[in-house]
């Protein structure tokens, strides 16, 4: 007697789709590499000064991320400038990290909807606030040591050398020969409109942004609406077996299948606001969303021809497990986000324009005055 | 539990999950009104059924509990395209849980010294607890059958509306007895609880096709069926 809705497209074809969309994505990345080249040295080097500072850095990855709402997106762009070699991989990994900590506020503005039911905002905003403060938490910890020792990127550089060569070589990627056409018809068709050589490089920078965020959002839609499904049985898995390490996987595999962390973390806040996930259950699977999240940068490294993109693209991952490694892994460490955000949400349940505050603060005006006064 | 992401499935595989326990719950709740009025129609011994039917009330209990959790999962997950079935789904699980409950009045029923083996009307209880525990079985049939016409199931909601209202007769009958009270009123108080197990029966049954406004209301919403 149970009619439920169906989807409409079959699987297969709605694969291909996916497929199809990665491509576009790819072209997406290389035309704005492409782009930032035919900038020149004297352009990007003005533009992207102000990643010099490590801390504006950051602001700007926070910004960026927070502007797009897809730390897959911005994380893809960063690995774009890396491979045009507008950035290097100490003034992106910052970025990177910002980036991090950008992708949070989406589970953050999920939680303010249950703002005028206490107990249920209570704790869907503790729900969205433990993504933030792990992730801040692994940036106050992981860049000092990262700026002091390159921890991150030594490990990242190590890999990618291993992978497919040193840094300052050029590095034939099979993807990149594959994008090369399009990127070339992109090109041909901003040259025949008249687009002269800088305009030119704004134009192919512009076209690769907007086909990137295209790309991953039709992407992520496709994908969710593939592996609803299979998301379903593992939450409901996830429910009835609790969190730990096996929740950490299990977020990351949502990640990856749905090409989102913000759709991983905004599946959990409804969750935990009807009290049907615990916030102690629903914390490492939102540590499994920051893993599963980098798949997207070492997609696009693989569009790029430089050595130093799939450097960034491993640094994203490597930063994200040292995070949880140290965060996580350390008892004594581990109930500092839970209980930080328990705080937090007991202030904001008192003042909901406090929360308010709060996002608007920790994730636009605090990183804009980072911007401003080191950029 | 990481497997349960690469098991394949249907489209729409998550909601026949829940479909399927619900039918488990159902399957349960039989199990505990057959046990129960066992032993308050036969000489079987209360106090050898009733852990059987305490274990199986806690187990439609949690299946409740972990259904409304999955129902909640299946919205934030799928979007809203199932609310209906959702929001029905969440009505109709308590149905089954209240039969559960019911069932296990009737063993307080037995467990307080009531026996209705000597009654003059055992041979129509019998034959009532097993028309009611058939009717169990055919709500299952139809709230797992997604095909299942609507005639159908407005044959089972009239068959089960008379069977309720010959439990209300009888108990309408109980009121003006002139037998003693200790012989009318147990008889009584099992035809309710016999009537509100059937109620929710048809509850059961029309809940996943009725629109939600009208769920337990007939005749678009002008009559309260719930008990």
């Amino acid at each position: 007697m149970t009619k439920t809705t169906t989807r409409e497209i079959p699987g297969y074809i709605q694969s291909a789709i996916v497929v199809s969309l990665i491509y576009f994505f790819l072209v997406g990345v290389s035309s704005l590499e492409t782009g930032i080249k035919i900038l020149g040295s004297d352009t990007q080097e003005s533009l992207f000064s102000a990643a010099s500072n490590p801390i504006a850095a950051l602001c700007i990855g926070v910004l960026g991320t927070v502007l797009v709402q897809s730390s897959s997106a911005s994380t893809s762009v960063i690995v774009g400038l890396v491979a045009s070699g507008a950035l290097g991989v100490d003034d992106a990994v910052p970025m990177i990290m910002g980036a991090n900590i950008g992708t949070t506020v989406t589970n953050t503005l999920v939680s303010l909807g249950h703002i005028r039911q206490s107990g249920e905002f209570r704790r869907a905003f503790a729900a969205a606030a433990v993504h933030d403060f792990f992730n801040v938490l692994a940036v106050m910890i992981l860049l000092p040591l990262e700026l002091a020792f390159g921890i991150i990127s030594s490990v990242a550089e190590w890999v990618s050398g291993r992978l497919v060569g040193t840094a300052g070589t050029e590095w034939k990627s099979p993807v990149k020969v594959w994008v090369k056409e399009p990127v070339g018809w992109i090109q041909s068709f901003w040259e025949a409109v008249g687009a002269t050589d800088g305009f030119r490089g704004v134009l192919m920078i512009g076209t690769g942004l907007v086909i990137i965020l295209l790309a991953l959002t039709l992407i992520t839609r496709n994908m969710r609406a593939l592996v609803a499904d299979r998301v379903e049985r593992a939450v409901n898995a996830l429910l009835s077996r609790g969190g730990g390490v096996v929740a950490i996987v299990i977020g990351a595999i949502i990640t990856v299948a749905v090409q989102s962390s913000s759709i991983t973390t905004s599946i959990l806040i409804p969750l935990a606001g009807a009290g049907v996930i615990t916030l102690r259950n629903a914390y490492p699977v939102t540590l499994g969303a920051n893993i599963g999240t980098t798949i997207t940068a070492l997609l696009a490294s693989l569009a790029a021809s430089s050595p130093e993109s799939l450097t960034v693209a491993l640094a994203h991952t490597t930063f994200n497990i040292y995070g949880i490694a140290v965060l996580y892994g350390l008892p004594f460490l581990r109930d500092i986000p839970i209980r930080l955000a328990e705080g937090l949400a007991g202030l904001a349940v008192k003042n909901g324009s406090a929360a308010v505050a709060y996002v608007v603060f920790s994730f636009v005006v605090l990183p804009l005055i980072g911007v401003v006064i080191l950029g | 539990m990481v497997l349960a992401f690469f098991r394949g499935g249907s489209s729409d595989g998550s909601f026949d999950a829940i479909v399927a326990r619900s039918i488990g719950m159902l399957s349960d709740a039989r199990h505990s009104f057959d046990l129960a009025t066992l032993a308050l129609l036969t000489e079987t011994d209360a106090e050898t059924v009733a852990n059987d039917i305490r274990e199986t009330d806690q187990r439609i209990n949690t299946a409740e509990q972990e259904l409304r959790s999955e129902l909640v999962v299946h919205v934030t997950v799928q979007g809203n395209a199932d609310i209906g079935s959702v929001l029905g789904f969440t009505l109709l699980i308590k149905k089954i849980e209240r039969i559960g409950d019911q069932a296990k009045n009737v063993l307080d029923l037995a467990e307080s010294g009531v026996s209705l083996v000597d009654s003059a009307d055992i041979d129509e209880l019998l034959l009532g607890r097993q028309i009611v525990s058939r009717l169990f079985v055919d709500a299952a049939e139809l709230l797992g059958d997604s095909d299942a016409s609507d005639s159908a199931v407005d044959e089972f909601a009239d068959r089960a509306l008379e069977i309720a209202a010959n439990h209300q007769q009888k108990i309408d009958g109980f009121m003006t007895s002139t037998q003693p009270g200790h012989e009318v009123v147990p008889l009584a108080i099992y035809y309710r609880y016999l009537r509100r197990i059937v109620m929710n029966l048809i509850g059961v049954v029309r809940t996943s096709g009725e629109p939600i406004p009208h769920v337990d209301y007939a005749a678009e919403g002008t009559v309260d069926l719930d008990d």
